[in-house]
């Protein structure tokens, strides 16, 4: 019965740590430079991970399918597969668990130790609103990025899987192109890009929720760290599940 | 005639959960001096300095500064008086991103933004001198020594001139000879700028040379409030075994 109050209370907790920072969003004074160093914090260097990932996540499923497509004589499908897993599902996806692994563990002990070591307490002190120079820009930030960093994950795929069936078949890029985007639409790659700005959310809430809230000293600075990481992922997965069910309703076309 | 206090706790109770950490305590700092706070771990120090600076509020009380009651002021009216306050936490505090200059720049931009980048970094260098770190600007905070952390953290609670300045265990972790020092520059902020202290400290030797008046709290009350030898002779033994140097 704890547990399920308990976790019920975290929940409620979440959401309204999560709508106080959207509702700060939309009220001045906004903390641009701080900003801006999150975006460069949370972004710019998750680029060569998510880079990475999806090149080699790109190479490996087109291994894996190729030689289910041929056996049924659909090799030529390859590409266009690789596009549709990919901006459907796997980039979307795949991005924002690595996200919430690189940054959201960084973002949750980042700020549990800035609350251990009374960083927090002294920009109080200094008249500063932590939770709007901490959070707020933090979770603004991974909303932000997620989305663009979804697109590299999206590009770098299919650049991996390219270089995998020019190994195989030595397909021109030209054309692995033309057939990877011949049944793509836009309906394929908006609302499954721009799910991750609820990921992001998921994310930064997550993070920041569990870093400016301990009180547990170095424990404290682990537990948000690992909490961050866990609680993320799984919301992720869980919302992805309803996201999707809303893209089909709002995009049925995507549904066939 | 009767002093002007710079800070004063009216019958202040605060608690935590079931927990009551301070029970009816009452006491004022006149400007200009430099109160001690002492007590055994835990009792409730450190919560009295964050009581005066409005980061946490009482279950009922005043806390008053320069007799206006802060306990029902909103953040925005909070961050006036907080203009006038310094404070330097036990661990100094320091922004760990931030290099030690910029770390005395914030407050600066933030309370004074009529000044010019050239005005801040006169500022800034000229607080930095007067605590011996002027060749420290641009180290980050995890190349300092503890003692020249607690300098860097005692220069950005100064480098706005405050009239009160609240300090938390200036000599924790330090050595003897560091700790000296440190109760120099504090000794120096009160008789040359006619700052206010307010100091939760253990050390008796920081006690004997900064303070003029020294409180003691035990479970949750105010204990005594006196000068030192008056509370050396005190027949309660917690104050006693505190403010006994030969206990040290």
């Amino acid at each position: 019965m704890k547990i399920i109050t308990g976790f019920f209370s975290l929940i409620g907790n979440l959401s309204c740590f999560g709508l106080r920072a959207l509702a700060a969003v939309f009220v001045p004074p906004y903390e641009w430079q701080y900003f801006v160093l999150q975006i460069e914090a949370i972004g710019w260097q998750s680029l060569p991970l998510i880079s990475a990932a999806g090149l080699a996540l790109g190479v490996v499923m087109t291994l894996h399918t190729r030689s289910s497509l041929v056996s049924f004589g659909a090799g030529a499908w390859a590409p266009n597969l690789q596009s549709q897993s990919f901006f459907n599902e796997l980039g979307p996806l795949v991005s924002g668990l690595l996200v919430a692994g690189r940054a959201g563990a960084g973002i949750g002990a980042e700020l549990a130790n800035m609350r251990v070591t009374e960083q927090i307490d002294a920009l109080e002190v200094l008249s500063f609103d932590s939770f709007r120079l901490l959070c707020v820009t933090r979770i603004l930030a991974c909303i932000i990025v997620l989305p663009l960093l979804t697109v590299f994950m999206d590009f770098a795929g299919l650049l991996g899987g390219f270089f995998s069936e020019y190994m195989i078949s030595r397909m021109s890029f030209q054309h692995y192109v033309a057939s990877a985007f011949s049944s793509l639409g836009w309906a394929n790659f908006i609302p499954p890009t721009l799910k991750t700005c609820v990921f992001g959310f998921i994310i930064g809430t997550v993070s920041c929720y569990f870093g400016y809230t301990t009180n547990e000293g170095s424990d404290g600075v682990r537990r948000a760290a690992t909490n961050s990481v866990v609680l993320s992922s799984l919301l992720i997965i869980l919302s992805d599940v309803v996201l999707v069910k809303l893209i089909f309703f709002f995009f049925p076309g995507d549904a066939m | 005639m009767i002093a002007q206090f710079a800070v004063e706790f009216k019958h202040i109770t605060k608690s935590f959960s079931d927990r009551k950490v301070l029970i009816d305590v009452s006491f004022g700092v006149a400007e200009g001096e430099a109160l001690c706070i002492m007590g055994r771990s835990g009792i409730g120090k450190s919560v009295t300095l964050k009581l005066m600076i409005g980061l946490l509020k009482p279950d009922s009380g005043q806390v008053c500064i320069d007799s206006e009651d802060i306990t029902p002021l909103p953040e925005k009216e909070l961050s006036r008086v907080r203009r006038n306050i310094g404070f330097l936490f036990q661990s100094a505090a320091l922004f760990d991103s931030f290099t030690v200059g910029d770390n005395l720049a914030m407050p600066l931009k933030r309370f004074d933004k009529s000044k010019s980048p050239s005005e801040i970094e006169q500022a800034v260098n000229e607080t930095l001198r007067a605590v011996g770190l002027e060749k420290d600007k641009d180290k980050l905070p995890v190349e300092l020594s503890g003692g020249m952390r607690k300098r860097a953290g005692l220069a950005r609670a100064l480098v706005l001139n405050p009239k009160l300045l609240l300090v938390d265990e200036p000599s924790s972790g330090l050595d003897r000879i560091t700790a000296g020092e440190i109760d120099d520059l504090l000794l120096r902020v009160k008789t040359e700028r006619n700052t206010t202290l307010v100091i939760v400290t253990h050390d008796v030797r920081c006690v004997r040379r900064v303070a003029d008046q020294v409180a003691v709290l035990d479970k949750g009350h105010l204990a005594s409030l006196g000068t030192l030898d008056e509370l050396e002779s005190s027949e309660n033994l917690v104050v006693r075994e505190l403010t006994s140097e030969s206990a040290k």
